[in-house]
């Protein structure tokens, strides 16, 4: 069974805040399904696979969206959508601070 | 009868229904309004392949000006900024949109009990869950709460419940719809398709939302794919069928080979040797992707936005809320499959044995046409049957998650019932077919009906 400081540490990886008894639930969920996916590690396959899919670097070009484009016009409702707007700016939290 | 008739049949139905199955999570004020836009374009002699028809669509499909949540708590207040392209095919087309359905949340599921919002019920039996994870959709078109509905797929999740639903249902080829406007849950699983109650119904919506599209660069053209003959031979790989499949559904799964054999198909054995490892290479990649996927729902540019006293308690605050269990515990498998350490020996052997999957799949379809099996191990199982326990919800995928994993195609078709408790409940059988086949999958499908 993984440890409950591996749920935690795999917790802040994934930016979640869990409960004690999430943690707890999740020591017993998680390795009951490792041990059932632990399957794939037994499988012998080489060199073969180390590319899913038939297609590569799909680039368009680097034009302004036309208005048959579903993004066109979209940056008000963008804006419009963002938890804390002030004008045309997203206010987020102070993230760089001052040398001590 | 005009389309405005047709919307409000459709709305009487759901207004007497619903409040039992709850396959909506919103029905749209304006369904008279699109059902006569519907009429006079139909007055002007303009045509379109569902003119006046009226469909509803899984709450993560997006449709420009109207919520959209993915059944989550993150996503609250979010209004769609665009038109998925599915949404503006089904637009052109002239279909009327009833409303957004249920689902698990972020298609988490194979219940439709991991909504936010609250469970939908089986239309077969009010004790049962619809599947998932579109269950709403399935309930809506079972109950004829809607004629049509589009669902995603990314392990099963069109066909379980259409199966469980009594209805027909597509995985299509992947990249043959584009997946722009969908909320993503896997990127290289996810598919939008139809579910439906005819082979028929489900081709005509197939043959509107299909296409390349420059907005999803894995989006292809099918044409580049071989023709192929009309198909001939259905190979069977029974070693998958020894243990775990319910008795009866056994029984309907042979009836069903035996109408195709009287139908002139040839029925023959076929090995899949790497299948039984399907739900175990699924359950690796799906997680790695999901995780990657949801790390964009962070609180700062739409969505519920909880505060903590740092940065990183504002993720974890508005995470940790947002998502409901499944969600974080898919997360939290997803980030230990890819954490280093463990990548090598989760990841990358999944996504080699999914090569592997891949390349026998595509050999068995050199020898047959179409592969059969069937759609779900069991019927519908009771609401919270499975909740407690993780894994044995996941199995409900175990004969579905194969053609997400190789890109196939693949079809569920009712075949019959099952008794349970005196209530009979719909048995689907699944066909899976060559990459740009899906006109076999229908012509099969068709010889079940």
């Amino acid at each position: 069974m993984i440890s409950k400081e591996e749920v935690q540490n795999l917790a802040g990886l994934a930016r979640l805040e869990l409960s004690e008894e999430e943690v707890t639930a999740l020591q017993k969920d998680i390795s009951n399904i490792l041990e059932y996916v632990g399957q794939v590690s037994a499988v012998s396959t080489g060199e073969a696979g180390q590319e899913v899919g038939g297609t590569y670097n799909v680039l368009r070009a680097d034009t302004p969206r036309g208005e048959e484009d579903p993004l066109h016009n979209t940056r008000e409702q963008l804006l419009e959508a963002l938890p804390k707007r002030e004008g045309d700016y997203n206010v987020v939290r102070k993230i760089i601070q001052k040398d001590e | 009868m005009s389309a405005v008739e047709l919307a409000r049949a459709y709305k009487k139905q759901i207004d007497e229904k619903d409040g039992g199955i709850h396959a909506y999570l919103e029905v749209f004020a304006d369904i008279e309004a699109q059902a006569g836009a519907a009429d006079e374009a139909i007055a002007r002699g303009e045509k379109g392949a569902l003119l006046g028809i009226p469909l509803a669509l899984k709450d993560n499909i997006l449709i420009k000006g109207r919520r959209v949540s993915a059944a989550s708590k993150i996503l609250e207040g979010y209004v769609a900024t665009y038109d998925a392209t599915v949404t503006r095919k089904l637009k052109d087309a002239g279909a009327v949109l009833l409303g957004r359905t249920n689902m698990d949340e972020f298609a988490h599921g194979s219940s439709t009990e991991n909504s936010a919002f609250g469970p939908t019920k089986n239309p077969h039996d009010e004790t049962r869950v619809p599947g998932g994870s579109s269950g709403g959709s399935a309930a809506a078109v079972a109950a004829h709460m809607a004629l049509g509905a589009l669902g995603t797929d990314t392990g099963g999740s069109v066909r379980e419940p259409a199966s469980f639903c009594g209805l027909v249902g597509l995985k299509p080829t992947y990249g043959a719809v584009s997946r722009f406007g969908l909320i993503a849950m896997g990127s290289s699983l996810d598919q939008a398709g139809p579910l439906t109650h005819t082979v028929a119904d489900t081709e005509l919506i197939f043959n509107v939302i299909r296409g390349k599209d420059p907005l999803d660069s894995t989006s292809v053209d099918t044409a580049m794919y071989k023709k192929r003959g009309g198909a001939k031979k259905i190979g069977v790989p029974r070693h998958l069928l020894t243990s775990g499949v319910d008795a009866g559904i056994l029984e309907e799964f042979e009836k069903a080979l035996a109408v195709l054999a009287a139908k002139g198909y040839e029925i023959v054995d076929i090995e899949l040797p790497s299948a039984g490892l399907a739900l175990a290479i699924y359950y690796v990649v799906m997680p790695a992707e999901v995780s990657s996927n949801l790390a964009r729902f962070d609180g700062v540019r739409y969505g519920l936005s909880r505060k903590g006293a740092t940065q990183w308690e504002d993720y974890a605050k508005t995470r940790g809320e947002g998502f409901g269990g499944e969600a974080r515990r898919r997360i939290m498998l997803g980030t230990y499959v890819l954490s280093s350490g463990y990548y090598d020996a989760y990841y990358h052997k999944a996504i080699q044995a999914r090569a592997a999957l891949s390349a026998e799949v595509a050999q068995a379809l050199e020898m047959v046409d179409i592969i059969a099996t069937p759609s779900t191990p069991t019927v519908a199982p009771k609401l919270g049957e499975h909740t407690a326990d993780p894994l044995a919800m996941y199995l409900l995928d175990i004969f579905t998650v194969t053609a997400n994993l190789t890109g196939n195609p693949a079809l569920t078709v009712p075949i019959g019932t099952v008794i349970k408790e005196k209530i009979p409940l719909p048995v689907g059988l699944q066909c899976t077919a060559a990459h740009g086949d899906e006109t076999n999958l229908f012509a099969v499908g068709k010889a079940l009906e």
